[in-house]
């Protein structure tokens, strides 16, 4: 693991350099390549002292180099025009750092603290390379409801270190901490981070105002941070949770179908795909709270799937904000007839989106639909519901952006190049080529 | 590149021909599965089923697939996207074929949303407002079957696998399995555009006609037929069979009627494609799994062939579909005017064409069954229906005088179109017979009174008298319209489904997204989060401020504060 982190550490130099921006890129590349090297297994492997991965960690540690990867690569505006683009690498270096120790530790204290880190390079993504004012409140948004809602699970993890004198994640599934108190405290700070619905409100604001980059940081990683930290927690809280979850269970499942009924009111792209992601994590929350076998693989597939489909989706807006200086759907229209290319990627992606096959999302759906029509047929309708209606919204993003007459008042505009093309495509590979090797997902 | 793929296509229609043969005469099946993971002691499986049924299916699919694609050549020849179109062409043929061969309901979930999502790009290929809605309307019923898919996914993991076929016969009195049941039977609705979804279906027609020769006639609406041929053993003889029955009446009978009123060229055959669809479904709801699956196989030759004649009539007439415009069309196009009668008479039924064969066997089969009377009518008066439009379309197009604008163009010598169209006259003559000799074992024994027999006849030619004297109508009649003027709309309008399933559900549901969007995200969640929050800080923040602003005269206060306490307790103790 050392190795890694070393890796990483030893970059940073590099960041400050002149023109080292598609060094980094491609050093990160590497990176993910090394790292895919390690076996995989179900328990710790590469255990250290306090660092290790098994399978769910390991999945989330090359998502996250990936989409940092994919980051740089997405924003070559901000080093064609040299704007700040040091300090953009450190920042992304940072977080990259940042989010494989959160994966990788085996410290639960240790993963609050870098949990709660990488909210810094984030807002800083926001706050340094959004384009409007409103960044600073939507900069706000994002750290007080993680902030407010994390307070409370630092509470929680003093007093489990105060009862068990221990903080290990793997030491801690011989407890059974029967505690609801200490139960709302441990999940809440994860389940805000999801988001689920009610305390979703941070989600669209920050990815409105955010940069490229940091969309697709958020709408790629930050989002399963809260999945990842929820399949550690419950570990040691399944009894109270298996009394509990019904409240989590039908919020989520109702926000869902609410979300994906509000995606058709967005004329804003991202503000549509932020809410697209409210709508999966939605799924993605209740396949984890119902504890089976099912969901907890699901709703990983669904987390790494949705990793690379919504930071793709993202990437095509801004594509077409680098063009027309617009999210609006109004100005939005017609691509097709620009960008035909861009078009069948648009497609692709929204298809992914919807959970049509080939993609990691189906199998993902398909087995949280499993867990959660075997925890109770009745959340049939919702699942139903939502669906029906997230391919509604997919739909109306891809053929409002695509299909039609073009904006009359357009000035110029210039076709693809193919880093876009090659950014797409190395979205939507893994996301569709994955699921030829699903025991990497499912381990029996 | 249109030659190229036809001659694809056409190698593996009859490569699969034959192989059909072979499997027949052997009585050959072939099952391969390969496991994705094999996961809580279920695997998920990709399966493929190869018999003899799959692979006539797939023969008659490439075959009208190759001809659509040569056909294109043409037809699309000056279209600025023909590679897309191609390639759009190709991935449907390839998800139908998945749909085909797959018998495990994970790996039939790759065709069946396949074709839902090649459809709707197909269907919105036009960049018109027209074309946008239909495919909304397409992608959106067909999405409704997906869903119910999956649902049957999450309840047949109580059986412990996805292979249906292994265990249909077994497990078809459980509780769990009638719930499987509906929803099957739901989602071959949905593909197979059956009442409460058969909206979709003319409006698809927006698409190219190419495409409604290959997508809605022929291959993507019989999705749902053969789907529930596959599930035939699962839900014969159980109630909703019967609710199947009555609807798939109710769209045969609705789509015949509504047929009449219409006088758009497209949307006539595909109204006539709704009412032979809903024959098969009411005809595999009786439990004649195999004539229905006869009927889809005739039936795709001649509606693939009389969609093919109207995109060239559509192409001399100026891109004019609508009916009232054409007539003595064939005296301009003999050819293709021959093409179109013979397509017409088969699906009317006409001895020894191909959709005799199917027809009349289920016309006398379902004579010959213990059915109601209900039954027995809507039958044939729907038989009597499709005589009724046919004639009337022919006297419109063929015989009644030209009435298009003054300058014309029409020439019967594109040979491209011609000639692909020439297959499948070739094919809508002779597939009848062809497959009534090879796919059914022993003949069908019907035994019926003379005037039972006849009785077929008797409809048809009453339905073609009225249809004659329809299409004769002048301007006077037109009040007859008028005076009935309720009833026409809501026939015409096919019983108002697209009304309602557009505008009716949509409104609802959006508003109700728009009020969730301004009450809860921008209005109870803020006020109890975000803004909320910040105007109590905000509120508390000023208060306190106003005690330090005020220093002095806060402590002058609490000074008399203390002193009255202070005099309170001296009182107190004296």
């Amino acid at each position: 693991m050392m190795k890694f982190l070393f890796y990483m550490i030893f970059m940073i130099p590099l960041c400050f350099m002149v023109d080292m921006f598609w060094m980094v890129q491609f050093l990160l590349m590497l990176l993910m390549f090394l790292f895919m090297n390690c076996s995989l297994m179900y328990l710790n492997n590469n255990l250290s002292y306090m660092m290790s991965f098994d399978f769910i960690s390991f999945g989330l540690i090359l998502l996250s180099i990936w989409i940092c990867m994919l980051m740089l690569m997405s924003s070559e505006n901000l080093f064609k025009i040299n704007y700040y683009i040091n300090f953009f690498l450190i920042n992304i270096m940072m977080l990259l750092i940042l989010l494989f120790l959160t994966f990788s530790v085996m410290n639960l204290f240790l993963f609050y603290l870098f949990f709660e880190g990488s909210l810094i390079p984030t807002l800083l993504l926001i706050i340094g390379w959004g384009y409007q004012p409103e960044r600073i409140q939507a900069g706000m948004y994002l750290m007080f409801y993680t902030l407010f809602a994390s307070l409370p699970l630092l509470m929680g993890l003093f007093y489990m270190y105060n009862e068990l004198n221990s903080m290990m994640i793997y030491f801690l599934k011989f407890f059974n901490m029967n505690f609801i108190i200490l139960y709302i405290c441990m999940i809440l700070a994860f389940l805000v981070k999801m988001p689920m619905y009610f305390v979703h409100l941070w989600l669209p604001k920050a990815h409105v105002e955010a940069p490229v980059s940091g969309s697709m940081i958020l709408a790629g990683i930050m989002l399963k941070l809260g999945g990842y930290g929820l399949l550690r927690v419950l570990i040691f809280l399944q009894e109270i949770n298996l009394k509990l979850n019904y409240i989590w269970l039908i919020i989520s499942l109702m926000g869902g179908f609410y979300i994906s009924l509000k995606c058709f009111c967005q004329v804003d792209i991202k503000s549509l795909i932020a809410y697209s992601s409210v709508c999966h994590m939605s799924i993605v929350i209740s396949g984890i709270l119902v504890m089976n076998y099912w969901g907890y693989f699901g709703s990983y597939i669904m987390m790494i799937g949705h990793g690379l489909c919504s930071s793709g989706m993202f990437c095509l807006a801004n594509i077409n904000y680098e063009r027309l200086h617009s999210r609006s759907l109004f100005i939005n229209k017609g691509m097709m007839n620009f960008m035909p290319s861009l078009s069948m990627w648009w497609f692709l992606l929204m298809s992914s989106n919807m959970s049509a096959p080939p993609s990691l999302n189906l199998l993902g759906e398909i087995s949280l639909i499993n867990s959660l029509v075997s925890w109770s047929w009745l959340s049939m309708i919702m699942l139903m519901l939502i669906s029906f209606f997230s391919a509604g919204y997919s739909l109306y993003l891809y053929s409002y952006t695509q299909h039609g007459k073009f904006y009359q008042g357009m000035y110029s505009f210039y076709g693809g190049v193919s880093r876009e093309y090659l950014l797409l495509f190395l979205h939507w590979l893994p996301l569709n080529m994955m699921i030829l090797k699903v025991e990497y997902f499912m381990i029996n | 590149m249109c030659t190229h793929f036809f001659f694809f296509l056409f190698f593996f229609s009859m490569l699969s021909f034959f192989f059909m043969i072979y499997f027949v005469m052997n009585n050959l099946v072939i099952f391969f599965e390969w496991e994705l993971i094999s996961f809580n002691s279920i695997s998920i499986v990709m399966s493929m089923l190869f018999d003899w049924m799959t692979l006539l299916f797939m023969m008659f699919v490439l075959l009208i697939s190759s001809v659509v694609i040569y056909y294109s050549k043409s037809y699309m020849s000056s279209d600025l996207n023909l590679i897309r179109f191609i390639i759009l062409v190709l991935l449907f043929v390839l998800s139908m074929i998945l749909l085909i061969i797959s018998p495990n309901i994970i790996s039939i979930l790759l065709g069946w949303d396949g074709l839902g999502l090649v459809s709707y790009c197909l269907v919105i290929y036009y960049q018109n407002l027209k074309s946008y809605n239909a495919g909304m309307l397409t992608a959106l019923s067909n999405r409704i079957g997906d869903v119910l898919i999956l649902m049957v996914i999450s309840w047949m993991l109580n059986y412990g696998s996805w292979n249906y076929i292994f265990y249909l016969n077994f497990m078809k009195n459980d509780l769990i399995m009638s719930f499987i049941s509906i929803m099957i039977i739901m989602a071959a609705m949905t593909k197979s555009a059956q009442i409460p979804f058969s909206s979709w279906l003319p409006a698809a027609m927006a698409a190219p006609t190419p495409v409604s020769a290959l997508v809605h006639s022929s291959t993507l609406v019989t999705a749902g037929v053969y789907l529930l041929i596959r599930f035939n053993m699962l839900i014969l003889n159980t109630f909703f069979i019967k609710i199947l029955l009555l609807l798939s009446m109710m769209t045969m009978f609705m789509a015949g009627v509504s047929a009449n009123y219409e006088f758009d060229l497209k949307k006539i055959i595909a109204l006539s494609t709704l009412s032979q669809l809903g024959l098969m479904m009411s005809i595999l709801s009786m439990g004649f799994p195999d004539l229905a699956f006869f009927h889809l196989l005739s039936h795709a030759m001649f509606k693939a062939l009389l969609f093919m004649c109207a995109g060239v009539i559509i192409h001399m007439m100026n891109d004019i579909q609508d009916i009232r415009y054409m007539g003595g069309i064939s005296l301009y196009l003999p050819m293709t005017s021959l093409c179109l009668n013979i397509s017409n008479m088969a699906l009317c039924g006409i001895p020894f064409l191909a959709g005799f064969y199917s027809k009349d066997m289920i016309m006398e089969m379902v004579s010959f069954s213990n059915l109601n009377l209900f039954v027995f009518f809507f039958y044939y008066i729907s038989m009597g229906l499709t005589m009724f439009y046919t004639i009337r379309l022919l006297m419109y197009m063929m015989i009644n005088d030209y009435n298009l604008l003054s300058i014309y163009n029409l020439y019967d010598e594109d040979y491209v179109m011609l000639k692909s169209m020439m297959v499948l006259l070739f094919m809508s003559v002779i597939s009848g017979s062809f497959l009534s000799w090879m796919i059914f074992y022993y003949p069908y024994m019907i035994y019926l009174p003379f005037n039972l027999k006849m009785m077929v006849i008797y409809v048809s030619l009453m339905g073609g008298v009225m249809g004659f004297l329809i299409s004769n109508m002048k301007i006077y009649s037109v009040n007859k319209f008028i005076m009935t003027y309720n009833l026409s709309n809501f026939l015409c309008l096919m019983w108002f489904m697209p009304s309602l399933s557009t505008y009716g559900l949509s409104y609802y549901f959006l508003n109700f997204g728009y009020n969730l969007l301004k009450i809860v995200d921008l209005g109870w969640s803020e006020f109890y989060s975000g803004q909320g929050f910040m105007i109590i800080l905000k509120k508390y923040s000023i208060f306190y401020n106003i005690f330090q602003m005020n220093n002095f005269k806060i402590y002058l206060f609490s000074f008399v504060m203390w002193m009255i306490i202070i005099m309170y307790m001296l009182i107190i103790n004296i």
